[in-house]
């Protein structure tokens, strides 16, 4: 990696606890330009807190985060995210159209409308998903595959360089899993960064470049050809740590205070 | 029964409109534009499911305005203003506090601030009656009858009452401020994680809200009591929503039913001889519940036709309060 | 101490009582009631009247039923239920007196029973039948009942009738002016709660801990659900005269949340809820009683506020203020330790060979300001975990000034550098950490590694003797091994 040109994503010994429990412990990894890397772990393993800590929605407790070799805050624009489907509430009283519009609010700043370019945009956003005869219909008469799709279709319309998507594939028709795999691979022919929280080991072999084993900690991460192994995915699989769930544990009675013991 | 009048169409419509036309038609003007500022920010609390936040701020203000009475004795001054925002913005702070610092739920905190903070003032008002101008009637179901009576000031060779004036600047600000930050309240509204990582901060939207929600339940306060108000925050975007799935067009709906809520209430409370203020939301909540069975879309007959029986969720009764 | 006694409680409730009483400041209330503050208060503490013994009686009686069904309440996240429910009795009121024309507290209990009733259902249709939240579905029906409710009042008011007298009180409550039918009404639905939650607390506990579990274990939770709510609606009906409609919620919750705060068990929640209930109804029934006509229900609910602001402060588990001292104390004893630790890694880098630490050398180990080691040192001699060699300047200008530890102090130190050396080496280890990276987070863990764990890390890692940097592990036969010697004089 020449200095000229800072990887699109740089974590350094990241540690994250929620409700001061900690749930990620030192990851450490460097995701080069133009890669599909999906994050793979058991429940409860940090997927969706890591894609929180990296969009500086979960503060470290320790270790740091960069975005083209910028903190979060400087290069926030340079970053498309797509949130779990059940994030929101999808009886909101708004329509297809206004939703991906949302992902151009980054770029407009204060006191400004999203003008006709905008617009354009989110209609060739809408387009590249297969959505745009549903443009004007209210969200809350979508499948769960079409909530997904204009998700992504929002996440297109912020024209990121790196995009971090959180479980795209849960509960979705074949169907649109197809039309997602397409748009990521897209999105990486176009030099874009994708980083995917993915649960189903079936596909994650096919569908990635590089995978993120995450089982509290970084288990491994590196092409997937060399990660996708048995005994790595059984070292990230095969029960918690127990001492390291324990000790997360009693740090967080220790943080919240609680008098140990009855 | 002889507490109902007889009742006879022309004369239920007349009747606000003879001899007392002028108090009719100020209290109109005012029952709409706390319908409409309280429905503008109203909505925004509905859709962050915040709604019964507005019952906690509008218990609130009381102390806040029975301490600035006892400090200034006037009624239209700055302090009581002042008085009655910060108390409401104190609750605000004082149930987040509660509940981000113990283990008490959000509805627990909210339920026990909102109570001490309304008793307290209760009984500052009980105790020192002779120095505060405002009876206990007032604060349960306001005193819109008598805008007419308040003091008035001249505007453009009219005899504009104070309050109403109040309330119009209030609607206006609140126009201006939706205008200039409609994407931000809509898109932190919908998903508060993308707006932040947007770089839109959530925070300040919401606390933006909360003085805002504080200033128009101050304002309302006198005409329509501490109760009364929450009508007026969730009916009218409520009432939209059943009819459409455009957030503008529920804002501009909601105008449109302030204006019938504020007719409505009149006419009722003329016939019935009852506060206008109550027959407001009276007519209010009829329109919702017409709007409830007859929505095309959403409507029960059009679910009972469809012979889907909406059952959405089957039990659970958890009360949201904004604060999770 | 242990939060879980009753006396605990009950010196909660009696220094409520002397605090309220100090707040408001009785010169005014005697003031308003135009009798002197001690003839009343005699009066209230002799029962002489008749119509106070009703009110203490009532308040007793209001404080238990609320209490108790407050708790569940609570405990399901419903408080705002209460609420709702307290706004949407009021027509009921109105119209129960418009059936019969008179103050009769029957049909104004039936009527106030039913809109409460109707009120909860409206909610759960507005809730199932349509996109609308919760949280808006209350709003909507506690404003719109009480709005009905309004209009019905201000009309009654109109009429020429002249018994309409005391229905304000339901507004904000008054519980001096209870007759002994309300009393008898009170204390049958007090009664009629006390039995149902004796006779059906477990089936109570279960639906409100896990409504789908109730039900896949056969019982009937919707029964159990609707018989809260109906209790719950009963409760609200007796309340209303003494607290008024729109205080009635607080009854409920605030002594249900006050309870929250000081214990972990159901059956102890109801306990307190209904004594802080009491205690509330007792002391405002006392204040209004000061001033004549002040109303009650504002007194009542101050009361149960300030009992609630004391747990939330001191509550032993929950407070903030033991908490904030459990903080300060932690925060204390971890800079101990790494005084201690510092003391320790002074004396490895000698190999062992010195027993006195200079205090320049504790000084430059912990990067402390002079000062600020002198304050550590007098921390760790009070303790007991060290004392010092203090040579008198004058006579012996040579010597330094040295830190020697007491056994125990020494046993301390080796045990947080064990717990950070086998943290580390767990991280390197089984967690597959960079050695590089392992320091900081030990030096977080090392303070709080209790020894079931230590034991189970070094069974783990087969009881390993040097760290991922090549460091000792002390264990505790090197404290034998190493023994100290006192400061030599």
């Amino acid at each position: 990696m020449s200095p000229q040109t800072p990887p699109p994503l740089e974590i350094h010994d990241l540690t994250v606890a929620y409700h001061k429990k900690p749930v990620l412990y030192g990851i450490d990894l460097v995701v080069p330009s133009g890669r599909l890397v999906g994050i793979v772990g058991p429940n409860g393993a940090g997927k969706s807190t890591l894609i929180k800590a990296i969009l500086g929605l979960a503060p470290p407790s320790s270790g740091w985060v960069k975005i083209f070799g910028k903190p979060y805050r400087n290069n926030a624009k340079r970053v498309g995210y797509v949130p779990q489907r059940e994030s929101v509430d999808w009886d909101f009283p708004v329509n297809v159209r206004d939703v991906v519009l949302m992902g151009r609010y980054g770029r407009l700043g204060w006191l400004k409308r999203p003008g006709k370019a905008d617009r354009e945009v989110a209609r060739a956003c809408l387009e590249k998903v297969q959505m745009l005869p549903y443009a004007n219909r209210q969200i809350s008469n979508l499948s769960g595959g079409q909530q997904q799709r204009v998700f992504l279709a929002r996440a297109l319309a912020q024209e990121s360089d790196l995009y971090l998507l959180d479980e795209p594939f849960a509960g979705v028709d074949v169907a649109t899993e197809s039309a997602i795999v397409n748009i990521l691979s897209q999105l990486r022919a176009q030099g874009k960064t994708l980083m995917v929280v993915h649960h189903d080991l079936t596909t994650a072999r096919k569908y990635f470049d590089m995978l993120l084993l995450l089982n509290m900690r970084m288990v491994d991460y590196g092409p997937t050809d060399e990660v996708f192994t048995y005994e790595k995915l059984q070292a990230t699989y095969g029960g918690r740590l127990t001492i390291l769930s324990q000790v997360a544990d009693s740090l967080s009675q220790e943080k919240e205070n609680l008098p140990v013991g009855p | 029964m002889k507490m109902i009048p007889p009742f006879d169409i022309v004369s239920f419509f007349r009747a606000p409109w003879t001899e007392a036309w002028e108090s009719s038609l100020w209290i109109v003007i005012m029952g709409f534009l706390v319908n409409a500022a309280c429905g503008l920010v109203g909505s925004f609390l509905v859709l962050r499911r915040m709604a019964l936040v507005g019952d906690a701020i509008s218990h609130s203000v009381l102390p806040g305005i029975a301490v600035a009475f006892l400090l200034s004795t006037s009624r239209s001054s700055g302090l009581m203003m002042v008085g009655a925002v910060g108390a409401g913005l104190f609750a605000v702070w004082l149930i987040e506090f509660i509940h981000r610092n113990t283990r008490v739920k959000p509805d627990a905190a909210l339920g026990v601030t909102f109570t001490t903070l309304f008793s307290i003032g209760v009984i500052l008002i009980a105790l020192y009656a002779d120095q505060v101008d405002l009876d206990l009637e007032c604060v349960l179901y306001g005193e819109i009858g008598f805008v007419y009576f308040a003091e008035s000031f001249a505007l453009l060779g009219m005899e504009v009452p104070i309050p109403v004036l109040r309330m119009a600047v209030t609607l206006f600000g609140l126009l201006v401020l939706l205008l200039l930050f409609y994407k931000e309240a809509v898109v932190t509204s919908f998903d508060p994680v993308l707006a932040t990582s947007l770089g839109i901060p959530a925070r300040w939207v919401h606390y933006g809200l909360m003085l805002s929600l504080s200033v128009v339940i101050v304002f309302s306060f006198e005409s329509v009591g501490a109760i009364l108000v929450i009508a007026m925050l969730i009916l009218p975007s409520v009432t939209g929503s059943l009819l459409s799935d455009r957030l503008a067009h529920i804002l501009i709906m909601s105008a449109v039913f302030s204006a019938l809520y504020a007719l409505a209430g009149l006419h009722l409370a003329t016939w019935l001889n009852c506060s206008p203020a109550g027959a407001m939301v009276v007519a209010g909540f009829l329109l919702f519940c017409l709007a409830w069975i007859l929505s095309p879309r959403r409507g029960l007959l059009t679910q009972l036709r469809k012979g889907r029986r909406g059952l959405r969720i089957e039990h659970g009764c958890t009360g949201s309060t904004g604060f999770e | 101490m242990h939060p879980n006694h009753p006396y605990r409680a009950l010196a909660l409730a009696g220094g409520l009582l002397l605090l309220t009483a100090g707040d408001l400041s009785a010169a005014k209330i005697g003031d308003l009631s135009d009798t002197r503050f001690w003839d009343q208060l005699i009066r209230f503490f002799s029962l002489r009247d008749p119509s106070l013994r009703y009110t203490l009686t009532a308040s007793l009686f209001l404080g238990t039923c609320c209490g108790l069904l407050g708790s569940f309440i609570v405990v399901r996240k419903l408080s705002l239920m209460g609420d709702t429910l307290s706004h949407a009795v009021l027509p009921g009121v109105a119209l129960g007196f418009l059936w019969t024309m008179t103050k009769n507290p029957w049909a104004i209990f039936v009527g106030a029973t039913l809109a409460g009733l109707l009120g909860t259902v409206v909610v759960h249709w507005i809730h199932t039948t349509t996109h609308i939240k919760e949280d808006s579905a209350m709003g909507l029906v506690l404003s719109g009942f009480y709005a009905l409710g309004i209009c019905l009042f201000t009309m009654i008011q109109q009429l020429p009738t002249a018994n309409k007298a005391g229905l304000d009180k339901f507004l904000f409550g008054q519980a001096a002016a209870l007759s002994a039918e309300d009393l008898w009404m009170i204390g049958i639905v007090t009664i009629l709660s006390l039995l149902a939650i004796v006779l059906f607390y477990k089936e109570f506990l279960v639906t409100s801990f896990d409504f789908g579990f109730a039900q896949a274990l056969g019982l009937s939770a919707r029964f159990f659900h609707y018989l809260i709510m109906l209790l719950l609606a009963l409760s609200v009906v007796i309340a209303l005269q003494a607290v008024g409609v729109v205080l009635v919620s607080a009854l409920l919750i605030t002594p249900a949340a006050t309870a929250f705060l000081l214990t972990d068990r159901m059956h102890r929640m109801l306990i307190y809820a209904s004594l802080f209930g009491m205690g509330a109804g007792v002391a405002g029934a006392f204040f209004s009683y000061l001033g004549n006509s002040l109303p009650t229900g504002p007194f009542i609910i101050v009361a149960a506020s300030t009992l609630f602001a004391l747990a939330l402060l001191f509550s032993n588990r929950y407070g903030i203020i033991p908490r904030w001292i459990r903080n300060l104390s932690r925060d204390r004893r971890i800079q101990i330790e790494n005084t201690l630790k510092a003391v320790y890694h002074v004396r490895e880098k000698n190999a062992f060979s010195i027993d006195g630490i200079p205090v320049k050398a504790l000084q430059n180990r912990r990067k402390l300001s002079p000062s600020e080691v002198e304050k550590e040192i007098r921390q760790l001699v009070r303790r007991g975990f060290a004392s010092m060699d203090e040579p008198d300047p004058e006579a012996l200008p040579d010597r330094e000034r040295k830190l020697f530890l007491t056994p125990s102090g020494w046993e301390t130190a080796c045990r947080i550098v064990r717990n950070h050396r086998l943290w580390e080496l767990y991280l390197t280890e089984s967690v597959r950490y960079q050695p590089d990276h392992v320091h900081d987070d030990a030096e977080e863990i090392e303070h709080l590694l209790g020894e079931d764990i230590v034991r189970q890390l070094e069974r783990r890692l087969n009881y390993p003797t040097r760290d991922p940097h090549g460091k000792l592990i002390p264990s505790l036969q090197d404290l034998s091994k190493t023994p100290l010697a006192g400061p030599s004089r």
